[in-house]
């Protein structure tokens, strides 16, 4: 399987190394040959058909900064949409940053490869949160396969999970926490009595949380996990502009010792149903599933059947989301062997 | 026919006197009392399951009676009666009035506030009040609700149970 690889920043690398440590592997395990054939970044891109060395573009990309550096076939004039119409490849993997104003360039690059008859990975949440319904009609329309597993949660397997591990079931809600940053800022006020303000910044000097937190914990990224699922596992047709939003900024000490008193944690909790989208603070048991600490994921899935499933991994980190998006890659070429 | 009760009861001397008292004077007999003092929970009242034995008519009338008392009917025959709902709200909780703020809490049908704590933080702006209620079987739903109406109208962060 030949794919593209737009968009080099963390998940974009992390995917070149997972390639590059696991391309043998695949090859012996499953006769899996999974090749990179082009690549860009915002510098330009690299077009090769016989297929990029991904240790040579990770290394590209680390020394120079740019994968239009590449040897030989490094172009600072390709840009995506020209790598989409030049490059030989069977599976797009759209990685570029998150825009969730209106879900660009990812959108773009999405359909037009959907519409060019290829197959697409993404963990991109911004085009999935707003125009989940155009993209899954493009993809039926056309007859390839969208796969974001990596959207929601990071290595924490949900989307397939739901679709395969629980077919049959009827999926009657997902809640859960889908935010590491939060998590982590929440935990340690519950175990330092800190102030929110100065956990916030004690998490941003670790690199936990970003310069810029507003989509973390004013809820938005949960907000368009929360859209993603409710369209892809439960069916709905919505947008994220639909979810109702509470973030934990206004979350003090006092209420978690309040909370505390209970046998209760505060947690960021998304939500989807039938009749609810939602993401707000809401009070956890001690010792339930849901009262996990740190940077964890986790998600539990009502069903008729099965009861309540839970499921758990580390939702952020390069190699960890590269992870959901090779199990996509393999997914894609089982289907087609 | 018979009933199977489970009660809460406060941890105070007398307590279980006075919630058997009124089952005998309604005629009712006493079949089986499950008492462990020393159980609690989580809120630190005391369950005590009791089986009681009687026509319907009477029975009826000991459970009304239950009920008007101050003591926690939790089940009857394993049906839950109550439900205990905890939220806790944060914002200028004393400016917003908060005896209203309870008060109507408590017009909601079949709500009753059981416990409230205060706790102030430096800026009174940001106090916090957790707030224990109990809700007839099959309303959480509804309460947790009018609860968001009431917190976006006097602009608190509502924290409710998942």
């Amino acid at each position: 399987m030949k794919i593209a690889i737009l968009g080099l920043g963390a998940v974009g690398k992390g995917v070149t190394q997972v390639i590059a440590m696991k391309q043998d592997y695949l090859q012996n395990k499953y006769g899996f040959n999974l090749e990179i054939v082009a690549a860009a970044d915002s510098s330009g891109g690299v077009i090769c058909n016989e297929g990029l060395d991904a240790n040579l573009l990770l290394k590209t990309k680390k020394e120079k900064g740019n994968v239009s550096d590449y040897p030989i076939y490094g172009d600072p004039n390709l840009n995506s949409l020209k790598i989409l119409e030049e490059a030989d490849y069977d599976c797009l993997v759209e990685v570029t940053p998150t825009n969730i104003e209106d879900g660009e360039p990812a959108l773009s690059h999405l359909l037009t490869a959907i519409e060019n008859g290829k197959d697409v990975v993404t963990s991109n949440k911004g085009p999935l949160a707003l125009s989940f319904r155009t993209l899954d009609d493009a993809a039926r329309f056309n007859d390839v396969q969208l796969r974001f597993e990596a959207s929601v949660g990071g290595a924490m397997p949900i989307i397939n999970f739901a679709h395969e591990n629980l077919a049959g079931c009827h999926i009657e809600s997902i809640f859960g926490i889908l935010n590491g940053t939060t998590n982590y800022i929440l935990s340690r006020m519950a175990k330092e009595g800190s102030s929110y303000d100065q956990t916030l910044k004690e998490a941003q000097e670790m690199g936990i949380a970003e310069t810029d937190p507003y989509q973390d914990v004013e809820g938005i990224d949960a907000a368009c996990k929360i859209a993603i699922l409710a369209n892809s596992v439960l069916n709905r047709d919505v947008t994220l502009d639909e979810v109702e939003v509470i973030g934990i900024s206004g979350i003090t000490p006092e209420s978690i010792a309040l909370a505390k008193k209970e046998g209760c944690l505060i947690k960021l909790i998304g939500e989807a149903s039938h009749d609810v989208l939602e993401v707000s603070p809401r009070l956890v048991k001690l010792g339930s599933p849901l009262a996990v600490g740190g940077t964890m994921n986790l998600a539990t899935l009502r069903t008729d059947l099965a009861k309540d499933v839970t499921v758990a991994g580390l939702g952020a980190g390069s190699v960890e989301t590269a992870s959901a998006i090779l199990s996509d890659l393999l997914n894609i070429w089982r289907t087609k062997k | 026919m018979r009933l199977n009760l489970v009660l809460e009861l406060i941890d105070v001397p007398g307590q279980l006197l006075d919630a058997l008292r009124p089952i005998g004077k309604l005629g009712a007999n006493i079949v089986a009392i499950i008492h462990q003092r020393d159980v609690k929970t989580e809120r630190g009242t005391i369950p005590v399951q009791i089986t009681i034995e009687g026509d319907k008519q009477t029975l009826d009338r000991v459970i009304g009676s239950i009920e008007e008392s101050n003591i926690q009917l939790i089940s009857v025959d394993g049906v839950l009666r109550k439900e205990k709902m905890i939220t806790i709200l944060v914002g200028n909780i004393v400016g917003e009035d908060v005896q209203d703020t309870l008060a109507r809490l408590n017009n909601l049908e079949g709500v009753q506030v059981a416990d409230l704590d205060l706790k102030m933080s430096e800026n009174p702006e940001n106090s916090s009040t957790k707030i224990v209620l109990e809700a007839d079987y099959g309303q959480k739903k509804n309460v947790l609700k009018k609860i968001k109406e009431i917190g976006k109208q006097k602009g608190f962060l509502i924290i409710n149970e998942v």
